[in-house]
This record gives structure tokens, sequence and C-alpha cells, in this order.
């Protein structure tokens, strides 16, 4: 490694500092000397033999493990997991169908299969579980950096590393880099998540169109302290499910005029006029949920009477229900926690105008929105004049908490190679697009060097959804690369670390030449300097 | 709880940078523009093909394809062939950004041509990010007015009159023609029937009844009784419908099936007026006989006109099986602009050469259009003007009152106009030679 000492250096320096601002009692410091390490368990866990597995806690107690084969090859790669659920939950069908228990585990790549086959080619891996589930950038830009100064203590012969990590764990492992610049050699966040405000934005702009709309029961926001908040949160889950199950059935029964959901309490003039699919696509695309969805591609429709209004109308709506499930949900469970860890509501939509936000999608889905007049009356019912849609206010100060957990400033010190789905639903390529444009504002200021930022983006197939003889739309089954949260195809994933790697140990960001080479067998993927994703809403 | 000294650490400290920072300069300097090379130009459309649409328009590209094909076996521009890559967009915004991307990141063409629908290529102009990549986007088919906002859409030129401009000129004449007529509208509820909604608004004719339907919304249970209702209007009311063929067919059928054809004086716009489009999906002769209809052109079946004529023959001989209507002429007219912008880029050609050989010289291009083309460096807006004709059982297009009326006017609260304008000859042969 290029800068070895200057590494080890800062990894002491950075673990010392964020030691220091933890609050709580910090034990004595687990070294390489308290890791335990075992060659069997490697090959049980990712059938890799000749491979040391350590395992360890560090001072926080978040559990971590290191694989050093046998025949390394020099470079470390850290793996950074995406967002965990931070409480147990019961049985909930789509949700918990078996129950969850907040997983701690770590892992130290994208998949048990990736490890396999990077061990297999000499690679180092190592990943914490995180002490902290949830939103937990803070800790999580911590325990990888401690995880780092276990290997490299642990293995001196580690020349290079390697970042990179999911959702969450892409924004973190971007601050990483930017936060400790010579830390690492090279980073690769994959389906890049904004910032939490502008995460839980999209998906409580979504939540609170489903509860304005649909269900006012549904809290949303302001959960109550201790088992009571528990609770409501959990009813929250099986109303947002309800809503979706009803409207997806009705939908399915009767795509042109679907009845809105019988706990709606909006007027007549909207559910006694509008398709209750056309209610549905305007709340994804105020807030920012993808019209493709792992079954709907917006583009396709049955042959016959529907076949150009499917794809125009109805196909759009439907990927929304299908994709808004999962953001509601999150919204839910992600809402709960915030407002516990940052002590108060974190959502805000007081000022929202969400006319603004629907722009020039208006007249794109003016089709699928049932046309002007309908988009009006439902932009009315949601505006902030209306008593009947009350917004909701935030907690000032509990902002400023979420505010101070940190976001991508495009500081980039070391090659960086993103992969972006074009239709994720949970992290948008918008998240990906404000990376690029902060760093170029940072090329533009001097604080940053050009040529170390490439991004790989990931489409879905032209048109996939498909039917049945009888003009149903199917489900697929496995979900549609280019769609869908981190749905990337393992060869995908192997591209992006091989081109990583190549990165973190030449210094250089690959080229466009070699990334449109590596790609060349890759239909899904694409290389384009010039295309600009939609930002974030919030961000809009 | 979150502590705040911790978050300290990670506060945000970078300044925002000034928006004129947008240089992307991590990239290497731009090789030559790409779908050129010294015996090739390669051009695309993304378009409806299939699909409701693609019976009303699927035409363009297969008449386009066909002239270029004649301008190739005759030299090609300064000796290299176009080649027209087409793909099948439906109709549908999501597809037709997919295949915009695709033509440009796939086929890799150097400019596109022709383009059709609002929605559609609204989202795909900025899906395949045509503005960042100076990707001229040339006589785009729709009569949007936004699209005249060069600022948002700086390498589009739309060719047809905006929708405003087409309900300016047409409230003038139905107060003129059809004084103490009541007036009804049926509009596409979106931002072309609202664009027209508009345009009749500025020209301030009165409407007794506005019904706007969303795209794809109507059947034939709803025009039924949407026409029953509109029947109880005493007299003979006038019909503005204003949306696409498909409907427009679909509304005159009805009308058949109701017999209440003669009950109304109807007049399409020129969206959803195309006669042979509308005698092919089912209506009857006898019912767009005496019709009105809106037009830029000269009728596509008036062999007499020299564009027409020269066109037929190049359908005839390359677009072979394909009848002539004003689909196929439209289609044409924007190959033989197409070809006349090519010239005029020189032959050094690059996309920045392109579209500024448009705003330069476009206005002077040689075309079938017997209204003005307004390009420049502040208009990308081509035609700006109509005339009104009656359809007869043939499906020609005679001017109402046997007089050729050419009025013009632009988007917002200008006058209209009765045109002064004098169309350029023919180029010989149809072969364009300028520079």
């Amino acid at each position: 490694m290029k800068n070895l000492k200057i590494t080890r250096g800062l990894v002491a320096l950075t673990s010392a500092a964020l030691i220091a601002t933890f609050a709580v009692a910090v034990p004595t410091a687990a070294r390489a000397a308290d890791l335990d390490c075992s060659t069997t368990a490697a090959a049980s866990k990712y059938g890799a033999f000749d491979t040391t597995l350590c395992s360890g806690k560090d001072q926080f107690g978040a559990k971590f493990e290191i694989a050093m084969p046998k025949k390394f090859n020099g470079t470390f790669i850290v793996y950074s997991h995406g967002i965990r659920k931070n409480t147990d939950l019961p049985k909930l069908p789509s949700v918990s169908p078996q129950g969850y228990v907040v997983d701690y585990s770590p892992d130290i790549a994208p998949s048990k299969e990736i490890a396999a086959a990077l061990l297999k080619q000499g690679f180092a891996l190592g990943g914490s579980g995180v002490q902290t589930q949830g939103w937990n950038l803070q800790e999580q830009v911590l325990a990888t950096t401690i995880v780092i100064d276990q290997a490299i203590t642990k293995f001196p012969k580690i020349n290079h590393v390697a970042a990179w990590g999911n959702s969450l764990g892409g924004l973190s492992t971007q601050l990483l880099a930017e936060q400790n610049p010579g830390l690492v050699d090279a980073v690769a966040p994959m389906c890049l998540a904004e910032s939490a405000l502008a995460e839980f934005t999209m998906a409580g702009d979504f939540l609170w169109g489903v509860k304005t709309l649909f269900d006012p029961t549904i809290k949303a926001t302001g959960y109550s302290a201790g088992d009571a908040g528990k609770a409501e949160m959990i009813q929250d889950i099986i109303k947002v499910l309800t809503v979706f199950n009803t409207i997806k059935a009705d939908i399915s029964a009767n795509p042109q005029t679907p009845p809105w959901p019988k706990t709606s309490t909006a007027p007549a003039a909207l559910t006694g006029v509008i398709p209750v699919r056309s209610a549905v696509l305007l709340l994804g695309l105020i807030s920012g949920i993808s019209t493709q969805s792992s079954s709907f591609d917006s583009s396709s429709g049955p042959k016959g009477p529907l076949e150009t209004s499917f794809g125009l109308a109805i196909s759009p709506a439907l990927a929304v229900l299908e994709n808004g499930a999962e953001a509601a949900i999150l919204a839910v469970v992600g809402n709960y926690d915030m407002e516990l860890k940052a002590g108060g509501v974190v959502f805000d939509n007081s000022n929202t105008n969400y006319a603004a936000r629907l722009g020039d999608d208006g007249d794109v889905y003016a089709a699928g929105l049932s046309g002007k007049t309908a988009t009006a009356g439902m932009l009315g019912y949601l505006s902030a004049l209306n008593p009947a849609a009350p917004r909701v206010k935030a907690d000032q100060a509990a902002v400023a908490r979420v505010k101070a957990l940190g976001e991508i400033e495009g500081k980039i010190t070391v090659p960086t190679i993103t992969l972006t789905a074009t239709a994720d639903h949970i992290t948008p390529p918008g998240a990906t697009q404000y990376l690029i444009n902060k760093y170029k504002a940072s090329v533009a200021n001097k604080q940053s060097k050009p040529g170390l930022l490439v991004n790989i983006w990931n489409k879905p197939a032209d048109e996939y959804t498909t039917f049945d003889a009888a003009g149903v739309p199917q489900t697929p089954a496995t979900p549609t690369n280019g769609t869908q949260h981190c749905n990337y195809t393992e060869s995908q994933v192997m591209l992006v670390a091989k081109l990583l790697t190549d990165a973190a140990k030449s210094g250089k960001a690959p080229t466009n030449k070699t990334v449109l080479a590596a790609i060349k067998k890759q239909p899904r993927l694409f290389v384009d300097p010039n295309y600009v994703a939609p930002l974030f809403k919030y961000r809009q | 709880m979150i502590r705040n000294n911790r978050m300290k650490r990670y506060s945000i400290v970078s300044a925002v940078v000034a928006a004129g920072a947008m240089v992307l300069s991590t990239l290497p300097a731009q090789a030559a523009d790409p779908g050129v090379t010294a015996t090739e130009i390669k051009l695309g459309v993304s378009t409806p093909l299939t699909g409701s649409a693609g019976l009303a328009y699927g035409k363009v590209p297969g008449a386009m394809k066909a002239y270029f094909d004649y301008i190739n076996a005759n030299g090609g521009v300064y000796g290299r062939k176009i080649k027209l890559v087409v793909r099948d967009d439906k109709y549908l915004p999501t597809l037709a950004a997919t295949q915009t991307t695709n033509l440009i990141l796939k086929d890799n063409v150097f400019a596109l041509v022709g383009a059709l629908g609002t929605a559609t290529h609204s989202k795909a102009y900025t899906a395949a990010s045509l503005a960042a990549k100076n990707v001229p986007d040339l006589f785009v088919n729709t009569g949007f007015s936004g699209f005249g906002n060069i600022s948002k859409y700086p390498t589009a030129f739309t060719v047809l009159p905006s929708y405003a401009m087409e309900a300016k000129i047409m409230s003038k004449f139905i107060k003129e023609k059809f004084a103490g007529q009541a007036v009804a509208l049926i509009a596409q509820d979106d931002e072309f029937g609202v664009d027209g909604v508009n345009g009749f608004k500025a020209g301030a004719l009165a409407l007794a009844n506005t019904t706007l339907y969303p795209q794809s919304s109507l059947n034939d249970a709803r025009v039924k009784a949407l026409l029953t209702g509109l029947s109880a209007i005493p007299g003979k009311p006038v019909v503005v419908l204003f949306g696409t063929t498909d409907v427009t067919a679909l509304i005159f059928k009805a009308a058949e099936s109701l017999n209440l054809v003669s009950k109304f004086t109807w007049i399409a716009g020129s969206v959803g007026g195309d006669a042979n489009t509308l005698l092919a999906l089912g209506v009857k002769p006898t019912t767009i006989d005496g019709a009105v209809a809106a037009s830029f052109f000269p009728d596509a079946k008036d062999s007499t006109d020299a564009y027409v004529s020269q066109f037929m023959k190049i359908n005839e001989k390359y677009n072979k099986g394909v009848s002539f209507d004003n689909i196929v002429l439209q289609g044409m007219n924007s190959a033989m602009l197409t070809v006349q912008a090519l010239r005029a880029a020189g032959k050094n050609l690059t996309r920045t050469g392109l579209i500024e050989a448009i705003q330069n010289k476009g206005s002077k291009f040689a075309s079938a259009g017997l209204v003005p083309l307004n390009y420049s460096a502040t208009s990308h807006v081509g035609y700006n003007g109509y005339w009104f004709g009656q359809l007869n059982a043939k499906g020609e297009l005679k001017p109402y009152g046997g007089t050729l009326a050419i009025f013009t006017t632009d988007s917002a609260a200008g006058a209209v106009e009765a045109s002064t304008y004098t169309r350029p000859a023919l180029p010989k042969n149809g072969i364009p030679t300028n520079s």
C-alpha cells in the first residue's frame, strides 16, 4: 500500500477521535490478540478452504470478521452492509413472515457467494455487523475504520485497502473515504443511499400520502414512547399492508376504474371520479418512487384492447404500488427508529409544495393520472390549505440532529466506482447523481482532483412485463435486474470488485475504455458521463 | 439518543459551489461526434409503430426512410448516405425514454429526427440527456408550446405549429364561419388539450361545453353518452375534436351509431383529422364528407402540388405498398428539411454545426408547408399557421368556401393574421442543393 504508514496512523487517530466522541463507557480496545481465528470457520461459512477467518468484537460491541486466504494477493476489501431494522418484529406478512430479531451479524461481502469467489481469487475480506442498527451512519464509519485497523494490525502483509458497501453501507463507505483521506485506496459505493433527510423525506412523503388519501388512521409519525410506540408502529405496518393489498386486488379485478379503499375519507369528488390507481401513481411521482418495478415496466401491455393503455396508464401505477409498499414500510419502521434516536419527529412536509414536486411528471404521466383535471383535484386535496389533509411539522432539534449525521460532500481523493440501478425504489439513482454533482463542484473548487469518479448504471431490460394468455401480468420468478433495491447479479458485483481492486492497486480510476470493455458482456450495465438521473425530491 | 458531540465531527463544512461550475472536468476531451463517418450519417427516431398510436402515426418513419433512400440513391449528403435507425416506443413515455437512450448509447446516432408525441418525447429528452450531449433533436412532431422553451430543450426543433396557435386560428375561423352556432370542445386532458384550451381562451371563443378526457380513457359507451348529452344543445352545434386520430374515429363511429353525424358541424384538429387514417379506422366516407379539418400542408391528395407530386413519386418507388396520405407527407417533408439542415451544416458535420445551421438558415428551407418556418437563434418552433378546409367522401381536403385562406399567429397573445408567405419552390426533383 502506497501509504500504509499514513493509513495506519490515520486509523489510530480516527479511532481515537471517534472513540472519544462516544459517551458510553469505553472498554479496553479490542486488539488483534483478541481475535478468534480459525481455518475451519471460513470453510463452513463461505466454502473457502485455506482461509483464516478471524472473528471479534470491537470496543463498542460490534461483531466483525476478517477472512484472510492463504494465497493472499495483497488487497483487503472491507464491506459495509445496508440498513437493518433496529427493532424486533412479530410475524408480519411480507415484512417479517417468520418474525424478526435484530441482526448484528457481520457481513464481509454483499453475499456469501461473492465472498467465496473473492477469497478464491486471493482477496482478504472484512466487515462489521455494527452495534447499532437502523440509520447508523456514524457507527458504521467507525466500525469499518476499526475493522481496517484490526486487519492491517493482524495481517501486516496487507498492501492495499479497498472499501465497498451497499445502500446505507454505500453511503458510509463514501463518507469513510471522504472523511479519512488516506485510509483507503479505492471505494465502491453500490446502490448508494442519500442523506437521512433525503431518504426519509421520500419514504415519508409517500407514507403521508397513503395515510391522507387511503387510511387516515395510520399514525405515520409521532410515535409514542416505549411499548406503546412500538405497538403503534406495528399497527401501522399492518394498516399499510392492508391498504396496499386491497388496492392491488381492486386494480387486478378492475384495472381501468378500480375503487378506493373503504378506509379512505377523501371526498367523493375524488373517490367517485378518479380511479385509485391514479392516486397511487400521483403519490409515487410526488415522492420520487420509481415507476418501474420488478413486475411492471411501464412499457408493455397485454395483446388486445389494453395493449397501449396498460403501459400508459395502468403499469406505472402498479409499479409504484409494488415499489411503494416497501417504501412505506421503510418509512414506518424508519420513522419510528429515527424518532427514538433523534428525540422527536424528523419528517416534515409543513411547507412542501406537492404540485411543484410533481413538476413535468404531471404532463408525462397525464394519462395515468387521469388527466390534468383529476391531477389538480388530487393535488388540491393534498394541499397545505386543506384541513382534512393535515401536514406534519418536525421537531427542529431532532431534524438538526439528523442533519448532523453527515452526508456526501463530494471531496473525492481516491478512485471511486459506483454501481446504481436506475429503477431502485429505496435508493433511487438521484443519490449517485448527488454525489456526481457534489464531486463536480468539488473539482471546480479545486478541492478534489478530476478523473476519480466512475459511475456504472444498471438498467432493466427495455420491456420485461409478461402476461399470461388471459392478459394477466405475471410476477417474475426472480426479481428483475435493474429494479428493486441492490438487486445486482453476482457477475455485476464481481465486475465492480475487479475494477475496485485494480483501482486500489494502481491508485487510478479505470478509464472509460476499461469500463466499457469490462461491461461489454453485461447488457444491463452502461456508462455514460452525460447521463443525468433526477435528484431526490428533497433536493429539487 | 444521538449525541451532539458525535455529530459535530460529521457536520457539513463544504461550501455550495456556484451553478456555473458544472464543467465536466472529469471527462477526457470529446472526440468527433458519434454517428458520422466519411460515408454515413446515422440518424434515429423513436416513434410509435405499434399499439393504437402506431395505427395512426406509424407511417412517419417509413416515409422518412423512403425520402432518405431517395437522397442516398442520388448521391447522399456531400457523399454521405443517411441511415435511419427506427425504434418503436408504442407512444409510451417510459418506453420512449428507453428507446431514445438506446438510440444514443447503443446505436450511436448522430442526431434524432421526427420523434412523435409530447409526453413521450419530453420524458425521452430528459432521460436520454439530449441537452447535455448536445444531440440535435430535429423536427419533433408535437405542437406542445412548452417545447419552444429553448433553455429547457436547447437542441430540440419542433415542426408542427403549436396547439395554442391552432386553437387561436380556429377560434377566428369558427367565429367568422359559424357565428351563432354553439361550440363544444372535446379535448385530451393533458398538455396537448390544455394548450388548445388556452389557445381558445386567447382566441376569445365562447365554448358552450368543454369535455376533457384523459388519453386512452374513452370507449364507445362513454363517447355515446357524451354525444347524446351534446345532442341536447339546440341547433347545429360545432363540435371541435382536439385529440388523436383514433379518438376522432371513435367519436365519428359513435355518431354514426347514434345517427348524430348530421346533428353537428364537425371540426377536427390537425392531430386527429387525417382522412385516410380515419377511413382506415372504419369511419364511413359519408361521415367525413363535410367535416372541417385544419392543415398547414397542401392536401395530401392534391397531386397538382409540386411537393405532393414529388413525394408521391418517391413514395411509390421507395415506400412500396404504403398509401400516400398526410402522415406520409409529414414524414417526407421532415426528411427533406433534415437533408437541407445537414447540407447547411457543411461537409465538416458536427452536432453544434447542425444546430446552428437550422437556427441560421432553417427559416429559408424549402418545404411543403404553406406557412412559414420560424427557426432562428431565439425560436426553435417550426410552422406557425393553418388553413381550414372541408373533407369530401374521398378524403380530400378542399379549402373552406373554395378559397385558400391561411393565417399565422404565435403561441401567446399575438394577433391572428392573414399570411403573406410565399412558399419556396421545390428543389429540382426534390433534391436539395442548398448550403
